[in-house]
């Protein structure tokens, strides 16, 4: 008993610690997690809350996130309505005035982005739309850099002591996604204007980035599961457009896929939005990296 | 949009098939004949879509040379200088050279220059001259050529974007739950406990609910759920089940409440149907807690106690009175609660209002298993006679697992349970007319166990049990010890709907009034959900 109110105690002041020397940045989802890491790289501490294979539209508002939300100095997150079934009970029981709606210690990430898909007619019949337009724009590298300059900003604006290497490791990131954009587009060149197949329609922004038209989804509207009248459509347009690749990410039904492949000859491929849920991808470059190698190899058979 | 996308695509091309074609032949791998072949492709493909599209074109480059021209005049003028005058009467003529004061204003319609992204003069310098594809896209932002998000440039002088527009003041929701039920029990108000469990044979509307929520102000959010329920005689009553303000900003994480809302004990308590994973409450939720759960107007103070785990202590002070306050000042149906004719007794301070203590407390056992538990007390004087008192005692644990790949939520195990005990002081009621007082020592427990087997589809089972301290005296039929076993198979097209179909066993134990007797009820049940998504608690 002794021991543990030790450990406890020591954990306490731990914690204590370690907020007063580094910045404390929370972030919703692994994808800015991981350019804020390369933004803040030693000055920054940084958690994510959604786990990278899981959906981010469904992720359980687990206690334990409001104390880190409680201890966070920063909090990145998404917006357009990504998030809106956990976040904000969370953020009701953190009680942290640091990361109100307005303040310099919330990032939202979609703040000044273009979103594609915006509805014009906001109606739940066409299945689980948002409408503020399609939230998954990270895995443009394009978008990422510009998320990147205002994560940098928001971080320079907390913590301006380290403000310089906030903005040298935003340059760096900058430029590292210009020299690999160069390689993308050379890898994917080949297959520019080719049709793909995709579980859920996230893809709309890589696709215009790389220039593939992403048009055929297994799900018969987003969020809706597939029926077997819509797979059999999928089958006949996938065969009549000669697709080669469907896209599908850790947290969907890979069998149903798999079974839209296996009558049409075309390719599983496994894809991710957010880095570390494929192997070897830790980076945000190296996850495009990975998804850009699996999508040539399926293209080129 | 396909218009503009197929543009968009062809201008990439020509800009990449003209770099190709002039300085590069480096990049172009030698020996790939076939690539060279698709780009010859690609270029018939590309004439066919400029024949087709040059009409478009010309009409948007004319736009853009237009908007330049506003641009450009408005240099000339920048804001804080003088303004000069604006032209007076009449249109000028097509001659004229363009209005010093801009008639036109590309900024209001953002789509228009936002769709021809990759042959726009770059925002920033950041492409270097060697490469061969595109770094930065105008587009990709909503303040224009200028990137927005640069340091240094403020996002919010342009105009609103897409992105960062957000709804409205208020959040409002709309959700009705209707019941089907059959049962062996002619009466099923005996047995179902909470006041919007179905509550007679043949159709139930026990739960139509108005939900609204937003930010008052910098230093206070609203909440109100306004409920209507269908009586038995399709009567509509409404209830203002909650309605309350609580802070948003004190320090050290402690949060203030005022209001009406439901009192901090337990876990289903402070809940609201739809959330549920049954038809109906729990029996020690409705025998003890009360028909419509424990609430009133009253103030909470709430704090979050800084640990490395989730710790929360809540204090609530409330009325406890009336019907919502069923085991405290509660004057019961007619005037009676168990047998005793109610007392009037007025508020004369702290001592006659309902106090619930709570603290709770939650842990990852691992990156896919959470539990929450907590212990809940609730205190305060009841009506059936002077000084007479009861005390509730509770505990809850929650347990959850969700795979690290779940879709949709799915698939899920939850087990939740819940023990109360009470301590009951019934008087002699108004005027010392009951023939004796008696001290209840009750208590009861729920566990049920959820399982989400298949996106959609959750299968439950639940076993229920109330224990009623025997009387020879109090004759009331809802002082009859009781089980319950439930199971039931809940299908959610879409997360604002729901099927959900529940069998229900009844065995309630005999008193010295009441004879023993096994009923069965079968139910089933219809959600929907129109406006603002709801957000969940966990």
């Amino acid at each position: 008993m002794k021991l543990s109110i030790t450990i406890l105690l020591t954990t306490l002041a731990a914690c204590t610690g370690t907020a007063r020397a580094k910045l404390n940045v929370v972030t919703t989802l692994a994808d800015y997690a991981a350019i804020a890491r390369e933004i803040g790289g030693d000055h920054v501490e940084i958690t994510s809350m959604a786990k990278p294979t899981e959906d981010p539209h469904f992720v359980d508002a687990r206690p334990s996130f409001v104390v880190k939300l409680r201890a966070a100095d920063i909090l990145i997150e998404g917006g357009a309505e990504l998030e809106v079934g956990w976040l904000p009970p969370l953020l009701q029981t953190a009680r942290n005035s640091k990361l109100e709606t307005g303040a310099v210690g919330r990032v939202q990430a979609s703040e000044g982005i273009r979103l594609l898909d915006v509805p014009a007619t906001l109606s739940r019949a066409a299945g689980d739309v948002h409408a503020s337009g399609n939230p998954h724009f990270m895995i443009d590298p394009i978008i990422a850099k510009a998320v990147a300059a205002h994560i940098a900003r928001a971080f320079a604006t907390a913590d301006p002591a380290n403000a310089a290497s906030y903005v040298t490791n935003e340059k760096k990131f900058e430029s590292t996604i210009d020299a690999k954009l160069q390689e993308w587009g050379k890898a994917l060149l080949p297959f520019r204007g080719q049709h793909l197949a995709a579980y859920h329609d996230d893809w709309l922004y890589f696709a215009r980035r790389f220039g593939f038209e992403v048009d055929v989804f297994l799900e018969p509207k987003p969020g809706v599961p597939p029926s077997p009248k819509h797979l059999a459509e999928v089958i006949g347009q996938i065969k009549s457009v000669h697709i080669k690749a469907i896209l599908v990410e850790p947290f969907h039904n890979r069998k149903i896929a798999e079974k839209v492949a296996s009558s049409t000859g075309a390719h599983v491929v496994d894809g991710a939005q957010y880095p570390e849920a494929l192997p070897n991808t830790a980076t945000y470059v190296q996850l495009i990296d990975v998804l850009v190698a699996r999508l040539t190899t399926a293209l080129k058979n | 949009m396909s218009i503009s996308k197929t543009i968009s695509a062809f201008l990439t091309i020509v800009l990449i098939s003209s770099r190709l074609d002039a300085a590069e032949p480096a990049l172009v791998p030698a020996s790939n004949e076939a690539i060279q072949q698709q780009l010859l492709e690609m270029q018939k493909g590309i004439q066919d879509m400029q024949s087709r599209h040059q009409a478009e074109i010309d009409a948007l480059k004319k736009q853009l040379a237009d908007q330049q021209t506003v641009i450009d005049s408005l240099k000339q003028n920048p804001p804080g200088s003088p303004v000069p005058p604006v032209p007076t009467e009449g249109k000028p003529s097509p001659g004229d050279p363009p209005p010093a004061f801009p008639t036109t204003d590309p900024t209001l319609v953002p789509d228009s220059v936002g769709v021809l992204p990759t042959n726009n003069p770059p925002a920033s310098g950041s492409t270097t001259p060697g490469n061969l594809f595109p770094t930065t896209d105008p587009s990709v932002v909503t303040n224009g050529p200028v990137a927005g998000l640069l340091p240094g440039l403020s996002t919010s002088s342009g105009p609103p974007g897409v992105g960062g527009a957000k709804g409205s003041y208020l959040n409002m929701s709309f959700d009705a739950v209707f019941a089907g039920a059959a049962s062996t029990d002619p009466n099923l108000g005996s047995l179902e406990v909470g006041d919007h469990d179905p509550q007679q044979r043949g159709f139930n509307a026990r739960n139509i609910e108005l939900a609204l929520d937003g930010a008052v102000d910098p230093y206070f959010e609203g909440f109100a759920n306004i409920v209507f329920k269908l009586d038995n005689n399709n009567e509509t009553s409404v209830e203002v089940e909650k309605a309350f303000g609580q802070t948003t900003s004190l320090p050290y994480g402690l949060q203030a409440k005022g209001g009406q809302f439901f009192s901090p004990f337990g876990r289903l308590n402070p809940t609201h149907p739809h959330t549920w994973d049954f038809v109906d409450a729990p029996l020690v939720n409705g025998l003890m807690l009360g028909p419509d759960g424990l609430r009133g107007v009253g103030a909470q103070i709430a704090w979050v106690i800084p640990a490395p785990f989730y710790a929360q202590a809540l204090l609530a002070v409330q009325n406890g009175q009336g019907g919502t306050a069923y085991s405290f000042r509660n004057p019961g149906e007619d005037g009676t609660f168990y047998g005793r004719q109610t007392i009037d007794r007025q508020t004369d301070g702290l001592s006659d209002m309902a106090i619930t203590p709570r603290l709770e407390a939650s842990f990852d056992l691992s990156p896919t298993q959470t539990i929450l538990g907590g212990v809940s007390a609730a205190f305060g004087p009841n009506d059936t006679g002077e000084n007479c008192r009861t005390q509730i005692y509770g505990v809850d644990l929650f347990y959850k697992w969700k795979p690290a790949n779940a879709e949709g939520g799915w698939p899920f195990v939850k087990w939740q349970s819940e023990a109360m005990f009470r301590r009951y002081e019934a008087g002699h009621g108004l005027d010392e007319s009951f023939p004796v007082a008696e001290t209840f020592h009750d208590w009861g427990a729920y566990s049920q166990v959820v399982w989400g087997f298949h996106k959609g589809w959750a299968a439950g089972l639940r076993g229920d049990y109330m224990h009623m301290e025997p009387s020879d005296i109090t004759d009331d039929p809802q002082r009859q010890s009781r089980y319950r076993l439930s199971t039931d198979l809940t299908w959610y097209p879409s997360e604002f709907s729901k099927l959900r179909l529940q069998y229900n066993h009844d065995m309630l134990e005999s008193t010295d009034f009441e004879p023993s007797r096994d009923e069965d009820s079968v139910f089933l049940m219809y959600e929907f959900s129109l406006g603002a998504h709801g957000a969940h608690k966990y």
